[in-house]
C-alpha cells in the first residue's frame, strides 16, 4: 500500500467503518481484477486487495477497517480456502531473512517468502531447510498454515520447522506465539489463515546438505512388501504408483557427500510419441490393453541418480497445472489403501493417466497437521488436469479415503465439514473455540471455512 | 530384445503422465542474489508497480524460462500484441502455458498488469 497516503488511508478507512468494506487509495478500484488459484479450479472477485508493506500497516488496517478479508499467498490451494467477495490481503512484501542464529541453525523470515527463493538465500548462511514439498512456489505463511508437508518417515510438516511465529489477530493485536505456550504453537501454525495473518516466523534449519536421489521402476506390489523397512532406511522414500499398470515410478533421496552431478545411464533418449505409443495412449484402449502396455513400458525404464544441494533435489516446478487430492491415512493401511484406489480405477474405467502419488510422513502435534497424533501417516494423491472436470474422478475415490480414517489436506480438494472433522483430528473443537475467540465476527471466514468450522 | 529406457524418458514420462518439470530445468536463477529490474524504462514505471513485478513477473521474463517473452524484446512482444492488449490480460488473469493465473502477482491489477506489459514490451521508453 505504498502509494496510499496516511491521511487517505484513515480518511478510506472511515469511509470502510461507514460501509463496511475499505474502498482502495483512492484511485478507480470500480472492479478489481478478479483471482485465480494456480489451477484456475478456483476463481473470486475480490471487492479490492491489499498490498501490505509493514506490519504497521496491516495492523492499522486490521483496526480501521470492516468486511471480510482472506489472505492469499502463490494461490497453490487447491481447496477454496482463498476465494471472498471481501479483500485480499497479500504479504509479499514481507519476505526473506530478518535474522539468522548460526548456532541454533535457525532464521527470521518475512512470512511472504516463497520457499523456492529461500534455498539460495539459506545456502549462503550455511543452512537448508530440513525438508521440502514436491511444488515450493507457495509463500511459508500459506505452506505451514495448510500443513503442507514433504516427504519422510521421520520428517514432520512444514508447519513442525517453526519454532516460533508473530500473528496479527482480526483485531490488529499483535501475538507472539512460541513454546513458552506450546499448546498455542501447535494451534497456530496450521491455521488455514483462520486466526489472524502471520507476519514473521522463526524456522528450525540444519547445516546447508547435499541429498542424491535415485529413480527407477518397479513391481507396485514388490515395492508395498517392503515400504516400510525402505521408509525407514532412506531419508525420503515415496513411490508414484501408474495407474493402469502393476509398476510404480520409485523415488529415494538421502543425503551424501558426493560431488554434484547426473547420471545419464546408457540408453537412447526415448521421444514423446514413442513414450505415448508404448503406454498405448490410442483412443479408448480398453484396461486390460492399457495394462499390458503401461506393464510393457514400465519395466524397461531404467534406474537414475542425481546429487545436488538439498532444495534442489526436494522440490520441482509444475509447467502444467493440475487439481489435487490428497489424504493421509494411518501408515498401517496405506497400502491396502492404496491398492482400492488403483483397483477402483481399473474395474470402473476411470480415464485418468496421472501417477499418483505414496509416501509417509512424520508424526507431529499441530493440532490440525494431517499427521497429528503418534504415528506416521502414509499421504496418498491424485490429479486431474486443470482443464479437465476433476469431480467426477474425485467424487469416486474421496470415499474411499473416508472408509481408511483419511484426514484431507488443507490445501487440496475435499468436501468434509465440521461434522466429520471433529472425528478426525481430536483437537479440532478446541481450534473452533480459539478461532471465535481471535475471531468472533467471523471476519477471516468464507463460505468454505463457514462450513469447516460450523460458523 | 527390447531397447532399454534412459533416465530421460523417466523425466519424459513424468511431464506427460504429471504435467511436471524437472527442478533443475526450471529453477533460476541459482544464486540467490534478488532480480534487479533491467534499465528499459524503469525511470518511468512506477516504483510499486516495478516492485510487484520484481517479484512475481520478473523470475521468468528476465531469463525468458519455460518459454516466457523477454523483457526488452520488443519484437516478440509486438507480436504478441498484435493479438491485442486485452487479449493478453485475458491470458494473465487465466494463465497460459507455463505461466500461472496473476502471474503470482496476488497484489496486482488490471492497472498494473497494463503497465507491467507496457514496461516489458519497451513502450514506455
Amino acid at each position: 500500500m505504498k502509494q496510499i497516503s496516511r491521511r487517505t488511508f484513515l480518511a478510506s478507512s472511515v469511509r470502510a467503518a461507514l460501509f463496511g468494506a475499505y474502498a482502495g487509495s483512492g484511485a478507480a478500484f470500480a472492479k478489481s481484477a478478479s483471482w485465480n488459484n494456480w489451477s484456475g479450479g478456483q476463481t473470486c472477485q475480490p471487492a479490492g486487495r491489499y498490498d501490505i508493506g509493514s506490519e504497521e500497516e496491516l495492523t492499522s488496517l486490521l483496526r480501521n477497517t470492516l468486511g471480510p478479508i482472506r489472505p492469499v499467498g502463490s494461490g497453490h490451494s487447491f481447496s477454496p480456502l482463498v476465494p471472498t467477495d471481501g479483500h485480499l490481503v497479500v504479504i509479499d512484501q514481507l519476505n526473506g531473512i530478518l535474522s539468522s542464529d548460526s548456532e541454533k541453525n535457525q532464521v527470521t523470515l518475512g512470512a511472504g517468502s516463497r520457499l523456492g527463493d529461500l534455498g539460495a538465500q539459506f545456502d549462503k548462511i550455511g543452512q537448508g531447510m530440513i525438508n521440502l514439498p514436491d511444488i515450493d512456489r507457495q509463500t511459508v505463511a500459506g505452506a505451514i498454515a495448510t500443513g503442507t508437508h514433504g516427504t519422510g518417515v521421520t520428517l514432520q510438516a512444514l508447519s513442525s520447522f517453526i519454532t516460533s511465529l508473530r500473528l496479527v489477530t482480526p483485531n490488529g493485536s499483535i501475538m507472539d506465539i512460541d513454546s513458552n505456550d506450546e499448546d498455542l504453537l501447535h494451534a497456530a501454525r496450521v491455521n488455514l489463515g483462520a486466526l489472524g495473518i502471520v507476519t514473521q516466523v522463526t524456522m528450525q534449519n540444519r547445516e546447508a546438505y547435499k541429498l542424491k536421489k535415485r529413480e527407477w521402476a518397479a513391481p507396485t506390489e514388490d515395492i508395498l512388501a517392503n515400504f516400510d523397512e525402505l521408509a525407514a532406511n532412506h531419508r525420503h522414500f515415496e513411490i508414484f504408483p501408474l495407474v493402469y499398470s502393476d509398476y510404480s515410478l520409485v523415488l529415494s533421496i538421502d543425503e551424501t557427500d558426493e560431488p554434484i552431478g547426473e547420471v545419464e545411464l546408457d540408453a537412447e533418449p526415448t521421444s514423446d510419441s514413442s513414450i505415448a505409443e508404448s503406454l498405448g495412449l490410442s483412443e479408448n484402449p480398453t484396461p486390460a490393453e492399457r495394462l499390458r502396455q503401461s506393464n510393457e513400458t514400465a519395466s524397461r525404464i531404467q534406474p537414475s541418480e542425481s546429487v545436488d544441494i538439498s532444495h534442489k533435489i526436494l522440490s520441482n516446478i509444475r509447467n502444467s497445472r493440475f487439481n489435487e487430492m490428497e489424504y493421509s491415512v494411518p501408515a498401517e493401511v496405506g497400502a491396502e489403501c492404496l491398492r482400492e484406489i488403483l483397483k477402483t480405477i481399473y474395474d470402473r474405467a476411470i480415464d485418468v493417466n496421472f501417477v499418483l502419488e505414496y509416501r509417509y510422513v512424520g508424526a507431529d502435534d499441530d493440532w490440525l497437521s494431517m499427521a497429528y497424533g503418534d504415528h506416521p501417516h502414509a499421504t496418498i494423491s491424485i490429479h486431474r488436469a486443470a482443464s479437465e472436470d476433476y469431480r467426477p474422478y474425485f467424487n469416486i475415490i474421496e470415499p474411499i479415503f473416508w472408509k481408511y480414517g483419511g484426514r484431507p489436506h488443507w490445501g487440496k480438494v475435499h468436501s468434509l465439514t465440521h461434522l466429520e472433522l471433529a472425528e478426525l483430528y481430536p483437537r479440532f473443537k478446541d481450534f473452533m473455540e480459539l478461532r471465535r475467540e481471535l475471531d468472533p465476527q467471523g471476519r477471516m471466514l468464507n463460505p468454505h471455512l463457514r462450513a469447516l468450522f460450523d460458523e | 530384445m527390447k531397447k532399454p529406457i534412459s533416465h530421460l524418458f523417466i523425466l519424459a514420462l513424468i511431464a506427460l503422465l504429471l504435467s511436471a518439470c524437472s527442478s533443475i530445468a526450471s529453477r533460476n536463477p541459482e544464486s540467490g542474489e534478488q532480480f534487479m529490474p533491467p534499465t528499459l524504462s524503469t525511470a518511468i514505471v512506477d516504483e510499486e508497480v516495478m516492485g510487484k513485478w520484481s517479484r512475481s513477473c520478473a523470475l521468468c521474463h528476465i531469463t525468458g524460462e519455460a518459454g516466457a517473452p523477454v523483457v526488452g524484446d520488443t519484437v516478440e512482444w509486438q507480436r504478441r500484441l498484435q493479438k491485442g492488449e486485452e487479449a493478453i490480460l485475458n491470458n494473465v488473469a487465466e494463465g497460459i502455458n507455463s505461466m500461472p493465473p496473476l502471474g503470482y502477482c496476488m497484489a496486482c491489477e488490471v492497472s498494473d498488469f497494463r503497465a507491467m506489459i507496457a514496461y516489458m514490451a519497451g513502450l514506455n521508453q
